[in-house]
């Protein structure tokens, strides 16, 4: 009898377009395999052995890689820095974006060129950006000190000279880079709004501010939480920004998470470090995924 | 059932696009020419143009072989070969820092040289420029070696420092910002600690004790001289701020074109500077000296070579040494060395005359009284450490003593010593 189920079973799957859908997923499932979870799974392990200088492991360490690393001061510090980079960064992005929507929600004449513009730091490579900020930030023939020179300030500052400047200069490249995609999305969000209820709003008496809070917010409510999330996983793992313009320096002043791993796992060749970091990375992220997730998905419910 | 044939016949052909160029890719699509790849580093001076001919040429002259000239920034440089090696596929042949051969022994990712490149080209190399002779094995091929000296703006300073002090003083008098620098001194991280260096071995210290087998021993940077060293650095650019402004976010390549600019009365060099100022556009009058010993110190100057590794896990070595004897003749060498300023490493291109200039006899003088860096395996961590321990002296949030002495402990740690 349960043969018999079996045999109708696996006929019944055949017969249907399913086989043509597991077909599809095939090429990607095995993409993700090799170039996702392999590499993850494999992190994971050299995060608790001993690797020698080119990762090949060792001996099994346990979590002793984790001990030693939250020993480091360097290490917390680095900690620190990276949720601060963090939560300051998406934070300016977030409300900028805001703004700029809103702005850009409004009809008026050239509205639409203003929206092509917005797209440029956007659309343009981090790399690019990150080496022509560099240039901007040129004490010398830099664009900004030329700038503030002109303009009578015979003292300018020295931007990436000291780890508090370089900290704040570096950080607003990574914002000015990250508006757009917040803007764009925002944007969309608003633009799906019914009008009736500005409308509405209106005839009741409502003001802008009003209006904003009890209509547009909850209405971009989901996309507000997708659009920080993704720009909390960008941010904290922003590694061509800082390492174009001041590879974690001054003394260490501009030094994240994600520049930390490279510098330990690819400089130094400290691999089983660099692993350390990475899992605690994911962790870190994956923690806060979820709590978006659960954010997110208790609308639904 | 046509619809079903289609729709096979179409994930049949994606699935096998997605699996199969890859692997076509990988297998090397059925090509026959064995591929030297070489990572070029951008030295100053150097052009495309010289990069490009030199692969168009050898290609050309040889139809079993295809060399790939990879043109890589040296800052990143390093790190471009550390990924190659730890990710099984390094490349033939790369311009390394003398110093990282190291590191490649240690992972075991180099061959001798020696074993590939014909004697006609070993032999035409001079004895001296064999810094890559480790254990008696050839790891690397000398491809520039050139001590570092002293460069300056005639048309502001006539003052050849016989003393650092001396350097000091007459950087003071000729400094008048924002128009002319008394010194250019770059104040951010790089690959080279090079200014660190200088003032150090001017000082007649090093960075490490040397034990009686020739090893290095415990930290010595932090010592008397090391530490006159940072202070005298600091004093020149915290105290009478005499360096250009915002130096400590001025790197190598960053802070050098303000001198070719004719905006600094001195800089520490190498011998690329006559290259890079011609090709800057410079228009003051530029001249060499020594970098200066402390008064009633017995420095000496800092030498670097760089070399040019094959990679014991790359597939065309022998290819690869083909290509070297070509690179090697003069008709390609003394034009690389010309470019880039360096003293020919080559005794057939040290006899031509564009190689007998004041700069050469300036350079030449210099490699009688100069040292390399430690050859250690860790020296780029070492690297990093010391340099954010000059920053903070710098920036004033330690003493060049305490600077020195937490650097020198965490290094010794590290060093398991």
């Amino acid at each position: 009898m349960g043969t018999t189920q079996t045999v109708r079973r696996k006929g019944h799957f055949w017969a249907t377009d399913s086989k043509y859908a597991y077909l599809f997923l095939l090429p990607a499932t095995v993409f993700l395999l090799v170039f996702m979870i392999y590499p993850i799974l494999n992190v994971i392990i050299m995060s608790v052995y001993h690797t020698d200088k080119l990762g090949r492991f060792m001996h099994f360490n346990g979590f002793k890689n984790f001990a030693d690393l939250f020993q480091k001061e360097d290490f917390l510090e680095v900690m620190l820095r990276s949720v601060y980079w963090t939560g300051l960064a998406v934070a300016v992005k977030t409300i900028f974006g805001l703004v700029l929507a809103l702005l850009l929600n409004v009809e008026y004449k050239g509205r639409k060129i203003l929206r092509a513009l917005i797209i440029i730091p956007w659309a343009s490579a981090v790399p690019i950006s990150a080496l022509l900020w560099r240039w901007v930030y040129h004490h010398e023939f830099g664009l900004l000190n030329h700038t503030l020179k002109s303009i009578g300030l015979s003292d300018p500052p020295v931007w990436l000279g000291t780890p508090i400047s370089a900290f704040f200069s570096v950080i607003w490249v990574d914002i000015w880079i990250g508006i757009p995609f917040m803007t764009l999305v925002f944007l969309a969000g608003m633009q799906a709004i019914p009008q009736d209820l500005y409308e509405a709003a209106e005839v009741d008496g409502a003001g802008a501010l009003q209006k904003f809070l009890y209509i547009t917010l909850p209405g971009i409510r989901d996309v507000l939480l997708i659009a920080t999330l993704l720009s909390t996983l960008w941010t904290f793992n922003d590694f061509n920004t800082i390492y174009i313009m001041t590879k974690g320096g001054p003394a260490g002043g501009t030094q994240i998470l994600i520049t930390y791993i490279y510098q330990n796992t690819f400089e130094w060749w400290k691999w089983n470090n660099g692993a350390v970091m990475a899992v605690i990375t994911f962790i870190i992220l994956s923690i806060i995924a979820w709590i978006y997730a659960r954010f997110y998905f208790r609308k639904g419910e | 059932m046509k619809r079903k044939a289609t729709i096979t016949l179409i994930a049949l052909v994606l699935g096998a696009l997605i699996i199969g160029v890859p692997l076509f890719m990988y297998a090397g699509g059925g090509e026959k020419k064995a591929t030297v790849t070489f990572f070029w580093a951008l030295y100053d001076g150097l052009t495309e143009e010289f990069r490009a001919e030199l692969q168009d040429a050898f290609n050309a002259a040889h139809e079993d072989i295809e060399v790939d000239i990879v043109p890589v920034d040296w800052n990143l440089m390093h790190d471009k070969i550390t990924t190659a090696i730890a990710g099984g596929k390094p490349p033939e042949l790369s311009v390394v820092g003398t110093r990282w051969l190291l590191e490649f022994m240690d992972v075991d990712g180099i061959v001798e040289v020696s074993q590939y490149v014909s004697k006609a080209t070993l032999d035409n190399i001079a004895p001296g420029a064999m810094e890559a002779k480790i254990g008696g094995k050839l790891m690397g091929l000398p491809v520039a070696a050139g001590a570092r000296i002293l460069a300056y703006n005639a048309d502001v300073t006539s003052v050849v420092p016989k003393t650092m002090e001396e350097l000091r003083g007459a950087a003071i008098r000729a400094h008048d910002p924002p128009n002319m620098y008394g010194l250019i001194m770059p104040g951010q991280k790089f690959t080279e600690l090079t200014d660190f260096a200088y003032h150090i071995y001017a000082a007649g210290g090093d960075f490490f004790e040397m034990k009686p087998d020739g090893t290095y021993g415990k930290s010595a940077f932090n010592g008397p001289e090391g530490v006159k060293a940072l202070e005298f650095m600091v004093q020149m650019a915290a105290e009478d701020e005499i360096v250009q402004d915002g130096y400590l976010s001025l790197d190598r390549m960053s802070s050098h074109p303000i001198f070719y600019k004719g905006k600094g009365a001195y800089t520490f060099i190498g011998a690329w500077v006559e290259s890079a100022y011609n090709q800057a556009g410079g228009t003051f009058e530029l001249k060499y000296a020594q970098i200066p010993p402390f008064e009633g110190d017995d420095g000496t100057t800092l030498i670097i070579t760089d070399s040019i590794a094959m990679f014991k896990d790359a597939e065309n070595l022998e290819a690869a040494g083909v290509f070297l004897d070509f690179f090697y003749q003069d008709e390609w060498k003394a034009v690389f060395d010309e470019s880039i300023g360096f003293p020919p490493v080559t005794m057939s291109a040290a006899r031509l005359p564009q190689f007998q200039t004041p700069l050469y006899k300036v350079l030449g003088e210099a490699a009688m009284r100069s040292k390399g860096w430690p050859l250690m395996a860790e020296f780029a961590e070492v690297t990093d450490i010391i340099w954010d321990a000059n920053v903070e002296a710098f920036l004033g949030e330690k003493t060049p003593q305490q600077a020195l002495d937490d650097a020198a402990a965490e290094i010794d740690r590290l060093r398991g010593m």
